[in-house]
């Protein structure tokens, strides 16, 4: 009796856990793309998506999902063959228990009538292979330490939860036949253990026996043309299907620099933590807003965390609308004045065409507003003295970035230089010409030497270095200027 | 001739062509590719952000090369240029040597300067040899003029690539030579592709894009040619936008040089990724064999 009203309180957290997360997906967003989009609408366009599924061409791509990537693995098995030992033995296992034991009643007794045995090998056969499994989970993250693979409290209650079902349902299963009493009170364990994994389920990682499925299964039959609500809900559905796994940042490109920058969130798999809070709730701090914003801009979009990813999220496109919905948030990024935009000027034409000026702006802004100082075309007197020692002693730790002072004025590098000749009003469209800027760090004149419209040009061509007769690296200067102007903002 | 393969971000993701044509035609010729899934990004982006991020990026992936005991072929010029400038920064500053290896020995990796970084087109010119390519070429182009462009990080600056002469560079030349087809002289040709400043300065980055392009096309070529992922996205995929955008009055297509090579030597456009370049390619095998 008590446990039957245990059953259902279980059940009911299961149920509005699920309903919970369901209606994220339509009331949460992400992106700018879908801002004026009711849920209800969003909604709509899921239903009117899935109507269109209902023809050959597309059953028979879910049909092929479904068989080798949701219940075959094999995507995983390519990968890495002890994680889909591991995972086979749990998810296989579990299932085999799952209908054949934990729903016997329903499934299987209608099914063969006379199915009871009075000691079922098969059940322990199958709760051993989950313990195997959950053994290869724990050898992974403490013995072999696989790179970038974290653990959380949550992977440990999950491991915990799921262990105590399956061993006392083993010594439930052994003791059966010796010991009613004993047997009894390991029933009590079981099935408070597996209640309490129901109820927690749609809160935990192991909502995405749900939710990677349908990842996998939506990825297979849209594309970046897709209905842009429906590839909404889709990207905050997929915010569930990650469990933290950790294959994307084993693979990503710029992983080294999550080290050097002291910046986790350079990290994908960090990303999908700090967005599955995010989306929820949008209010952050300004420390926290400017670690997101550079960890989701230094990113090369080399597309290796979206071809890994067991759960087929489409990560590529989830990064494009994370990124743009976070770089509108006012804060000046430094990163975007980098080749790391190369990706977004490439696809400028999918963002509203103010909406990408504005945060370019704010950058460029913030950099040269120091610039103020620059005399104007009266040539009025600019302050020589103190001298500004510091921008010397900083200019010397990069590659001979010291030669500045062999300079004398020729202009070659300002004539050679392609931005230059882009403008015919130069000296007003840049501010100052190459020569000027580094004239301005002889003298030590660092708002001058760093601020300036042509510094933030710089294409990096080295045509100005190659054709110096002094030798001044004046490319490898301007970078250097570049990187002390963005330690200081 | 063997070499582990170096291909960067931007190829698998958006410039697959260059990889395929490249792994094509180097399997003709003889030269032996090793993959590395451990390579990384090779720091480029933030060579002009963070300099200790950019080193210790560019090192691992040398110290990998020189674990495997290989030199390294490098598909992209900003890849090479930035692998090229980072082994000669630690080489000459002994405090960053430090603190390179330190990082370094936290995954057990070493760097001694061992691996040479080699450009693709350099492995072809050098270690294939001009002589060689000659005699894989049955049909070669005719009356295909063509534009080279060097791209930058490859050419200058000049002491650290040491890739050709940075003022009258040949080495692209020739080899576009070796297919037949006649490489054109266009002012513009050692000038940058636009390419850094795209997602900066748009504007700015396509007012050179558009020089360039139309330098070649007054130059009389029918082609222009590029070694690098930036300048092929550039010329390729950037010049379709601007074509809307700006209304260009013609068109100048890019090819990749590994896909003109490959086609002299009578591989199939299709086994050459051609069908990916975004502007159209289909009229180039006209061009073949017309005697």
């Amino acid at each position: 009796m008590f446990y039957t009203f245990m059953l259902y309180i279980a059940l009911a957290l299961f149920v509005s856990g699920l309903v919970y997360n369901i209606s994220n997906w339509f009331r949460c967003t992400i992106g700018t793309a879908t801002d004026d989009m009711t849920p209800w609408g969003r909604v709509k366009a899921a239903l009117s998506g899935m109507r269109g599924l209902f023809n050959k061409e597309k059953m028979t791509i879910l049909g092929e999902v479904f068989g080798q990537n949701v219940l075959l693995q094999k995507h995983i098995l390519k990968q890495d063959r002890l994680r889909w030992v591991m995972h086979m033995s749990i998810f296989a296992s579990f299932m085999f228990l799952l209908i054949f034991h934990a729903f016997d009643k329903i499934i299987v007794t209608p099914v063969f009538n006379r199915y009871y045995l009075a000691l079922n090998p098969w059940l322990i056969l199958f709760g051993l292979t989950i313990l195997a499994g959950l053994g290869i989970s724990l050898y992974r993250r403490y013995f072999l330490k696989v790179s970038r693979l974290k653990t959380s409290g949550m992977d440990l209650s999950v491991i915990t939860i799921l262990f105590v079902i399956i061993a006392s349902g083993i010594i439930m299963e052994l003791t059966k036949l010796s010991s009613y009493n004993y047997y009894q009170k390991i029933w009590y364990v079981h099935i408070t253990a597996s209640l309490l994994g129901l109820a927690y389920l749609p809160f935990s990682k192991m909502f995405h026996v749900f939710t990677t499925p349908l990842s996998l299964l939506a990825n297979a039959v849209m594309d970046e043309n897709s209905d842009p609500a429906n590839i909404t809900t889709r990207q905050i559905m997929e915010l569930d299907a990650c469990i933290q796994c950790s294959s994307c940042s084993k693979s990503c490109s710029v992983a080294v620099a999550c080290d050097s920058k002291k910046n986790n969130t350079i990290l994908p798999s960090e990303r999908m933590t700090f967005l599955k809070n995010y989306i929820v709730n949008k209010k952050i701090g300004a420390k926290r807003l400017a670690a997101i914003q550079q960890g989701i801009y230094l990113c090369t979009n080399c597309d290796r965390c979206t071809v890994v990813c067991p759960a087929g999220i489409n990560l590529r496109e989830l990064w494009f609308s994370a990124r743009e919905e976070l770089v509108q948030r006012g804060n000046a990024v430094d990163l975007m004045l980098t080749p790391f935009s190369y990706f977004r000027g490439l696809n400028h034409q999918k963002i509203d065409g103010k909406q990408y000026e504005i945060p370019l702006d704010n950058i460029k802004n913030l950099l040269t507003q120091g610039h103020a100082a620059a005399p104007d075309a009266d040539g009025a007197a600019i302050a020589l003295t103190p001298e500004n020692k510091a921008l010397h002693r900083s200019m010397g730790l990069s590659d001979r970035s010291e030669s500045f002072a062999y300079c004398f004025s020729c202009e070659n590098c300002s004539t050679v230089c392609p931005v230059v000749m882009n403008y015919a009003d130069s000296q007003q469209s840049l501010d100052m010409l190459p020569h000027q800027i580094i004239r301005s760090v002889a003298l030590g004149l660092k708002e001058l030497a760093t601020g300036s419209t042509m510094l933030w040009n710089c294409l990096t061509c080295y045509q100005c270095q190659e054709h110096c007769p002094q030798g001044v690296k004046v490319t490898d200067i301007f970078n250097k200027l570049k990187i002390v102007s963005v330690e200081d903002k | 001739m063997k070499y582990t393969l170096f291909v960067g971000c931007n190829i698998p993701a958006r410039v697959q062509q260059y990889e395929i044509a490249a792994r094509r035609v180097s399997d003709e010729l003889g030269i032996v590719l090793v993959d590395n899934p451990e390579f990384k990004c090779c720091g480029y982006p933030l060579q002009n952000n963070d300099n200790k991020s950019y080193l210790l990026m560019a090192a691992r992936n040398l110290a990998l090369a020189e674990q495997q005991g290989l030199d390294m072929m490098v598909l992209c010029k900003c890849c090479f240029g930035s692998l090229k400038k980072a082994a000669h920064q630690i080489a000459q500053d002994e405090a960053l040597q430090g603190e390179v290896y330190t990082f370094l020995a936290k995954e057990g990796l070493r760097y001694s300067g061992k691996t040479e970084i080699k450009h693709f087109l350099s492995v072809l010119y050098h270690d294939v040899g001009v002589a060689a390519l000659k005699e894989k070429i049955p049909l070669p182009f005719t009356e295909l003029n063509i534009a080279t462009h060097y791209g930058c990080h490859a050419l200058r600056p000049s002491d650290v690539t040491e890739f050709d002469n940075p003022v009258k560079p040949r080495l692209f030349d020739e080899l576009v030579k070796v297919t037949g087809a006649k490489s054109v002289d266009w002012p513009l040709q050692l000038e940058c592709c636009g390419a850094p400043l795209m997602g900066v300065n748009d504007a700015l980055s396509m007012d050179l894009t558009e020089k360039k392009l139309t330098d070649c096309n007054d130059a009389g070529a029918d082609y222009v040619c590029v070694a690098c992922p930036y300048c092929q996205m550039q010329f390729d995929n950037v010049q379709h936008m601007m074509s809307a955008e700006r209304q260009l009055a013609f068109s100048m297509p890019s090819i990749v040089f590994p896909q003109l090579l490959g086609l002299a030597m009578g591989i199939p456009g299709k086994s050459l990724g051609l069908e990916l370049n975004v502007l159209d390619m289909s009229t180039i095998g006209n061009y073949l064999g017309k005697i």
